[in-house]
C-alpha cells in the first residue's frame, strides 16, 4: 500500500490497531474502515457522480493532501491517487462527468485534479483560504464557485487566470451549497444569502438567520419534482434549522431542531451541547443525515419530524459526511474539529473514514 | 496620492478628534483606502489583530487590545459600526475587571475612560470603578471625572473629585496638582463673570419690557387648569453652571458668594461613597435594542394549503416614485424563482440569552463566587472554546483558529517543536 507515499504509518503508531475485532470506540459501530486514511484531520468528502461507473471516494485533509479511493461493492476500498496543496485543504467537489475533481485549501488556490492524466492546474485564486468549492452545471455555462475568507465569492471558467464573477459579500463564507439553479451561502456574523444562478449567478436574498449561534454547516433539500426548495443549516450549538425558500407558511413550515446534545433526560446535570460539523441529504429518500463534534451521526426525516437514528459515541468528533449517488453508502470521518482548540488536539491520534451502508436505515417515516 | 493631500479638507466634519491628536500620515491612509474601497488591505489587517487576540500566550494581554483599538480609531476616522471600536472597547474593558494587575494600568484607565465617553451615564461608571479599585491611584481617573462634574456644573463636586484624589495618592501628584488648579482658576474666572452679569440682566428688566416670544396657554375645562410653562429664562442660571440657591431676581447689593471649599455644600447630589456595585450599569445607549415585535394581531387571510402562494400586491401609486441612481444595480435579476410571497410577518421571539455586558459580567462573577449551579441560568454547557471563538470584535470559525495556528507555525522556519 505504497501508493499514499511513505507517511502512512499503516497500523505502526496511533491508538486503535486496525482491523481488531473487538469493540473499540474509535468504531463502535463497527462499519468499514476505509484504508490508508489521511494523516490530519479530514476536512470535507465527496462521493463520484452518477454520471461515471463505479463509486469513488475523494477526501481532503489538514495534511494538505486529497485522497481518492475506489470503494467497490464488496465494501473493500483501493487508494487510487493522492495530490498535495501547499496549506491545508477545505473543501472538495467532483466535476458533473466524473472526470475532474476541485480541492479548495488555505494556501488560497483552488485546482482542479484531472483523474485520467493524475495532473493538477490551479483554476483560482484569492486573497484569503477559500473555505467552499461547488460545481456549477447550468443550461448555458458550467464554472467552479468558490467562497473564501476574503469575503468574496468568485465565479471561474476553469481555463482563464481571471473570474468570470465575484460578488462581494457581508462577511467571510463560512460554508455553503450549491443544487441548480440555488446556491446557499452562510457566513460570519449569522449572515445568510441565497443565490440564484440561471443566465449568471446573481444575488436572490438576504435571509435573517433562525438560527443564533455561528453558522457551520448548510445543506440544500429538494422537493418531490427534484427542485431545489430549502436548505438545511447547522449551528455551532447543536442545532439545525430547515428553512424552506417560498413556504406557504412559513410560521410552520420552517422550523430548527435540537441535535449533538448530551443528557437528554437527565434535568440534573447541564446539557453538554456540541457543534454540528455537517449536514448531507440522502439524494434518494431526502431524509438527513447530520454530524457532529460529540462524535455521533444522525439520521432525520425532516417531513415527519422525527429522528431515524443516533449512532454510539465514537472517541472522536465526526468532521465530515456524504452519501454516494445512489444513497446506499454513507461515508464520515472521525477526526479532531479543533473544537476546543489547540490543547486537545494529538497528531498522534489515527483518523478514520467510514463507510456504512444507508440504504434502509434512512428510509422516511411515513411513506407517502 | 496628491489627490489625498487635502482630502481631510473635504470631510473634517466626519473625523472624528482624538485627545492625543492623529498623524497626518495615518488620516491619509485611511481616506484614501476608504475612497477607493480598498477593503482587502484593511480586512488584512484587521484579521490579523483578531488572530493575534487569540493566539496570544504572552504576559502582557492587554498590549494587543491597545494596539489594535488604536489602530481601528486611526483607520475609521470617523468611527461608526463598520470599526466595531465600541464593541472592542467594551470587550476589551470588561475582559479584564478581574484582572488585579491592570487595576492601576494607565492604558488600561485610559480604554476605560474612553469606555465611559460612549456610555448613557458615565458617572455610574466611575463610581464602579471606584468601588472595584479601578485606577484609583491614577490621577486620570480623577482628572476624567471631575471633568465630568464639571460639565454638568457640578462645581463642588469636581473638586471633591480632585481632594479624593489626593488622598488616595493618585499618580503623578503633578498633574493631579495642576488640573487641580485650572479647576479652581476656571471657577474663580465663572464667579467674576456672574458677579456683574446679575446686575446687568437688571438694567435690562427694568429698561424694556420683556417680550413674550410664546403665546399664553389658553384655559381648558371648569378649572380653567392651564398647564404649566417652563420657559428658557428661567434655567439661565444654571446654564451659568453655579448653583445658586438664590434666585437671579432683582435684588441689589447681593455680596458675591465666596467659594470656600471648607464649607459643607447645601446641595449635593447623589454621591455615595463607596457602593458595592456588583456588575457596571448597562454599558451605553445602545441603538436598535428594541426587538422588533408583532405590530397589530390582524392578519391576513390565508388561501388554503393548494400550494400557491399567496400574493397581495400593494395598491399601485398614482405618482410615479422617484428611483434614485443607485451605484450598484438592483441585486435581483429575472430569475424563475417566485419571489413574491407576501405572506403575514411573525413576531421574532427575542433572544432567551441577552449577552449584554452587564449580564456577562454578572453571569462570570456569580460562576467565581458559587462553584454551584443551583438554579443557573444556562442549564447547558456549550462544549467548544467559547472564548476563542468570541474573542475580539468578531468571532472566528474552528477552521479559522485552526488555520492561523497552521499558518503560525509555519512562518517560523526554524521551531517546530510544539505541535
Amino acid at each position: 500500500m505504497s501508493l499514499f507515499g511513505t507517511n502512512t504509518g499503516f497500523g505502526s503508531a496511533g491508538t486503535g490497531v486496525f482491523g481488531t475485532a473487538t469493540t473499540d470506540s474509535h468504531n463502535p459501530m463497527k462499519d468499514v474502515e476505509v484504508t490508508s486514511p489521511p494523516d490530519d484531520s479530514i476536512s470535507c468528502l465527496a462521493f463520484s457522480p452518477p454520471t461515471m461507473p463505479g463509486n469513488f471516494l475523494v477526501g481532503g485533509s489538514w495534511a494538505n493532501d486529497v485522497r481518492c479511493w475506489e470503494v467497490q461493492d464488496n465494501g473493500q476500498t483501493v487508494p487510487k491517487a493522492q495530490q498535495m496543496h501547499t496549506g491545508p485543504v477545505l473543501d472538495v467537489c467532483w466535476s458533473d462527468d466524473g472526470s475532474k475533481v476541485f480541492t479548495a485549501s488555505c494556501d488560497k488556490t483552488a485546482k482542479m485534479w484531472d483523474l485520467n492524466s493524475n495532473q493538477t492546474i490551479q483554476i483560482a485564486q484569492h486573497e484569503g483560504p477559500i473555505k467552499t468549492i461547488h460545481w456549477i452545471k447550468a443550461p448555458n455555462y458550467s464554472c467552479i464557485m468558490t467562497g473564501s475568507w476574503d469575503k468574496t465569492l468568485k465565479f471561474w471558467d476553469t481555463r482563464s487566470p481571471n473570474p468570470m464573477m465575484s460578488l462581494q459579500m457581508p462577511e467571510r463564507c463560512y460554508c455553503a451549497d450549491v443544487v441548480y439553479p440555488m446556491a446557499v451561502v452562510a457566513t460570519a456574523e449569522r449572515g445568510l444569502i441565497v443565490y440564484q444562478l440561471e443566465n449568471q449567478p446573481s444575488e436572490f436574498r438576504r435571509i435573517d438567520s433562525p438560527l443564533k449561534h455561528q453558522h457551520r454547516c448548510v445543506a440544500i433539500f429538494k422537493d418531490k419534482q427534484s427542485k431545489p426548495t430549502g436548505f438545511a443549516l447547522g449551528s455551532i450549538e447543536g442545532r439545525v434549522a430547515i428553512h424552506y425558500i417560498n413556504p406557504p407558511n412559513p410560521a410552520k413550515d420552517n422550523f430548527t431542531f435540537k441535535c449533538h446534545r448530551s443528557n437528554g433526560t437527565n434535568t440534573a446535570t447541564p446539557q453538554d451541547i456540541y457543534a454540528v460539523n455537517a449536514i448531507s441529504f440522502h439524494p434518494v429518500h431526502g431524509t438527513l443525515a447530520t454530524v457532529g463534534s460529540d462524535g455521533r451521526f444522525s439520521f432525520w426525516d425532516k417531513d415527519a419530524r422525527t429522528k431515524l437514528k443516533t449512532s454510539e459515541q465514537l472517541d472522536q468528533p465526526i468532521t465530515a459526511c456524504c452519501f454516494n449517488n445512489n444513497g446506499n453508502i454513507f461515508a464520515y470521518a472521525s477526526s479532531y474539529d479543533w473544537s476546543k482548540g489547540h490543547e486537545y488536539y494529538n497528531p498522534q491520534k489515527k483518523n478514520y473514514i467510514f463507510l456504512r451502508n444507508a440504504a434502509e436505515e434512512l428510509k422516511p417515516r411515513n411513506k407517502k | 496620492m496628491a489627490e489625498c493631500d487635502a482630502e481631510w479638507e473635504l470631510c473634517k466634519e466626519n473625523i472624528q478628534p482624538l485627545r492625543q491628536g492623529r498623524t497626518i500620515s495615518a488620516l491619509h491612509q485611511a481616506l484614501c483606502q476608504q475612497q477607493e474601497g480598498n477593503h482587502t488591505a484593511l480586512n488584512q489587517q484587521k484579521q490579523a489583530f483578531e488572530s493575534e487576540l487569540r493566539m496570544y500566550d504572552g504576559d502582557d494581554p492587554l498590549d494587543v487590545w491597545v494596539r489594535y483599538i488604536k489602530w481601528t480609531k486611526q483607520t475609521f476616522p470617523q468611527g461608526g459600526k463598520e470599526s466595531n471600536l465600541s464593541v472592542l472597547l467594551e470587550r476589551a474593558v470588561m475582559l479584564f475587571t478581574a484582572d488585579k494587575r491592570y487595576h492601576n494600568d494607565v492604558r488600561y484607565i485610559e480604554l476605560w475612560i474612553e469606555f465611559t465617553e460612549g456610555c448613557s451615564d458615565p458617572m455610574d461608571v466611575f463610581r464602579y470603578m471606584q468601588a472595584q479599585g479601578i485606577g484609583t491611584m491614577q490621577a486620570a481617573l480623577y482628572i476624567a471625572w471631575s471633568e465630568e462634574h464639571e460639565k454638568r456644573g457640578n462645581l463642588k463636586v469636581a473638586d471633591r473629585v480632585f481632594q479624593d484624589g489626593v488622598k488616595c495618592g493618585a499618580e503623578p501628584v503633578d498633574k493631579l496638582h495642576a488640573f487641580h488648579r485650572a479647576l479652581q482658576a476656571r471657577v474663580c474666572r465663572q464667579m467674576m463673570s456672574s458677579v456683574t452679569d446679575p446686575q446687568r440682566d437688571e438694567d435690562d428688566d427694568e429698561e424694556e419690557p420683556q417680550r413674550s416670544s410664546l403665546a399664553e396657554l389658553k384655559a381648558k375645562g371648569k378649572k380653567k387648569a392651564v398647564v404649566p410653562i417652563n420657559r428658557a429664562n428661567a434655567s439661565a442660571g444654571y446654564a451659568r453652571g453655579l448653583q445658586f440657591k438664590q434666585p437671579l431676581g432683582p435684588k441689589h447689593n447681593t455680596r458675591p458668594v465666596i467659594f470656600d471649599e471648607n464649607k459643607v455644600p447645601e446641595t449635593v447630589p447623589q454621591e455615595p461613597k463607596f457602593e458595592i456595585w456588583t456588575a457596571p450599569p448597562a454599558a451605553r445607549a445602545k441603538e436598535n435594542e428594541q426587538k422588533p415585535e408583532k405590530w397589530s394581531n390582524v392578519k391576513l387571510p390565508m388561501k388554503s394549503r393548494s400550494g400557491l402562494s399567496v400574493v397581495v400586491p400593494p395598491p399601485k401609486p398614482s405618482f410615479q416614485p422617484f428611483v434614485e441612481e443607485d451605484d450598484q444595480p438592483p441585486a435581483v435579476t429575472p430569475c424563475k424563482i417566485n419571489p413574491a410571497v407576501n405572506s403575514v410577518l411573525s413576531a421574532r421571539k427575542p433572544c432567551r440569552l441577552e449577552q449584554t455586558p452587564l449580564k456577562m459580567l454578572q453571569e462570570r462573577q456569580l460562576l467565581m463566587q458559587t462553584q454551584t449551579q443551583e438554579d443557573g441560568k444556562s442549564r447547558e454547557q456549550s462544549m467548544y472554546c467559547r472564548d476563542l471563538v468570541y474573542s475580539g470584535a468578531t468571532e472566528f470559525c474552528f477552521e479559522e483558529l485552526r488555520a492561523e495556528r497552521y499558518r503560525q507555525k509555519h512562518a517560523r522556519p526554524a521551531d517546530h517543536s510544539t505541535n
